[in-house]
């Protein structure tokens, strides 16, 4: 136990300085030699690093750490763990995403698995679909009846909120339970990482899906559905690592097809 | 304390001793609540300090003012916006129960008229504004702008933007409004959020208002997209109040984070301003 304490990875908060943490700093700077506040250890380097501790690796892998960077539930320093990324370990997430066929991605986000990718990526999707959906519509309207006029629904945008921030949030929790259930161990933070980045490839068929033409989008949505989805799928084999559960990558891989084919339908139809 | 010392006084020490001799004769016995960014620059603890030989004619003094020219701006000192001064309205009767129990009279801003207190809230939101969203190349620190902030403009300019697009709906009036206001609310505290919990150094009000008066532009974007009804014009006014907007808040945010970061704190602001911008267009 005085072995995980060692490792605290605290020199990443700024701003909170108990007077205790130095000498810990101290300790830590001498087994971690290229850790500082500005620098971390390259996160596809394999899992684990020179000391950063991942978070929920040693104890549960639940949401919760039992870790010593829980402050309360309502104290902003328990959550800045998850948000500790730089804007080039973001993009190169990002452009991996855009890769199904490699199940790595599990790997990469292992030491450092991040929530800023779920919040802002769906929340990007959320408007995307919301405001290309109504340039779509009122697109494909015209080119059947040319006298329509461009009104927009603001209900696209609720219905946008939604389906997606209830899909990234719950589906995610959904497998996390079920994968307890079914025995292994699994973190519900990496899954919402993984959930959450997984939406990316969305955004940018969004604005491929405002041409009128049906067949074209079609095929846009199920190539994109099908290379989100098996990301997905893929992925979440190789963190559960037990070939008896291939089952669950498979509903998940057609839970994402699913909601491609929902946004289509209900966004750009 | 005599009044034969002759220290000549520094040039900004009138406005420290107009605020000391203020406080004391306003909040005797306790600190105001602490608003962060203009703490009280005297040390609490200091009862009674130097400055009651100091009392300039304004507060009806205890001891004998005296008589330079110094203090010949005091008179119209409290008009300005002090930093720590003026209190929330709401709590100007109890600050009246204090100062009446020991110090003297009411203080002004109890006893004022009402058209007073607007227009001191009124003159600092106009100096709040003028000093964020407005082109000042020679601004001392643009990151720490906004000293004195308060939350009246933000509600305002939300609450316009929100009644505009509403206006400018032809159907669903309400539901507009509501998802604007939601949209520009939830927004600024989420803003906010993300820059505390990307370890950034902000304080939580402070940015809330900084964002609000950030909106100012799309404000004056929204009401000519509303009066005029050609979308070209509408594209070009909203590009040029979106820019402006994120011209504004691009400082403040861009200093708060770990340089590293930058893009991700800024990346959000963005977001909100365009997706508020196609509200602007979209609505008709």
């Amino acid at each position: 136990m005085e072995e995980s304490f060692t490792n605290l990875p605290t020199s990443h908060f700024v701003g909170s300085v108990p007077a205790v943490v130095s000498e810990e700093k101290k300790a830590t700077n001498n087994e971690v030699p290229g850790a500082n506040l500005q620098i971390f250890p390259p996160n596809n380097a394999g899992s684990g690093g020179q000391g950063y501790q991942p978070i929920g690796s040693t104890s549960d892998g639940g949401g919760q750490p039992a870790t010593n960077n829980w402050t309360g539930v309502f104290s902003i320093s328990s959550y800045t763990q998850y948000f500790n990324v730089d804007t080039d370990i973001v993009l190169n997430r990002l452009i991996s995403s855009l890769y199904p066929t490699t199940g790595d991605f599990v790997n990469k986000i292992d030491a450092n698995p991040d929530l800023y990718g779920l919040v802002w990526i769906s929340t990007t999707l959320v408007f995307a679909i919301a405001s290309l959906g109504n340039c779509a519509t009122y697109l494909m309207h015209r080119r059947s009846d040319h006298s329509t006029s461009w009104t927009f629904d603001v209900n696209y945008l609720n219905v946008a909120a939604g389906s997606i921030y209830g899909y990234a949030l719950i589906v995610p929790l959904g497998y996390y339970f079920v994968l307890q259930y079914l025995g292994s161990s699994v973190s519900l933070i990496r899954f919402w990482c993984l959930w959450g980045y997984s939406l990316f490839i969305f955004i940018l068929t969004s604005f491929l899906l405002v041409i009128p033409v049906e067949f074209l989008r079609w095929t846009i949505i199920l190539i994109a559905g099908a290379a989100s989805a098996s990301f997905v799928g893929l992925n979440l084999r190789s963190y559960i690592q037990s070939n008896d559960l291939t089952i669950v990558a498979i509903s998940a891989f057609v839970l994402q097809m699913g909601l491609s084919i929902f946004i289509k339908m209900w966004f750009f139809a | 304390m005599s009044n034969s010392d002759t220290v000549p006084l520094h040039p900004s020490s009138q406005s420290d001793i107009d605020e000391i001799e203020n406080l004391i004769n306003s909040y005797p016995s306790s600190v105001l609540p602490a608003r962060p960014p203009s703490p009280p620059r005297i040390p609490v603890s200091s009862t009674p300090p130097p400055p009651p030989s100091f009392i300039p004619s304004n507060l009806p003094p205890p001891s004998v003012p005296k008589p330079t020219p110094v203090f010949s701006p005091a008179p119209s000192v409290p008009a300005a916006p002090l930093p720590p001064i003026p209190p929330p309205r709401g709590s100007a009767t109890s600050s009246s129960s204090i100062a009446g129990s020991g110090f003297g009279p009411a203080p002004n801003t109890l006893t004022e008229p009402v058209w007073d207190t607007i227009k001191r809230d009124l003159s600092r939101i106009v100096s709040n504004l003028k000093l964020v969203v407005f082109p000042n190349p020679f601004r001392e620190d643009p990151g720490k702008a906004l000293r004195d902030w308060d939350l009246w403009g933000p509600f305002f300019f939300i609450v316009f933007l929100g009644l505009v697009l509403s206006w400018s709906a032809s159907v669903k009036k309400s539901e507009v409004f509501a998802v604007a206001f939601a949209l520009l609310a939830a927004g600024a505290v989420i803003l906010t959020l993300n820059v505390l919990l990307l370890g950034g150094q902000i304080i939580f009000f402070q940015s809330l208002s900084l964002l609000g008066y950030c909106l100012f532009p799309l404000d004056v974007g929204a009401l000519i997209c509303m009066l005029v009804g050609n979308v070209i014009i509408k594209l070009v006014v909203v590009a040029v109040t979106l820019a402006w907007s994120s011209w504004a808040a691009y400082p403040f945010m861009s200093t708060a984070v770990n340089p590293r970061r930058k893009a991700l704190a800024l990346y959000p602001v963005l977001l909100m301003y365009v997706s508020v911008g196609f509200l602007v267009i979209a609505i008709d």
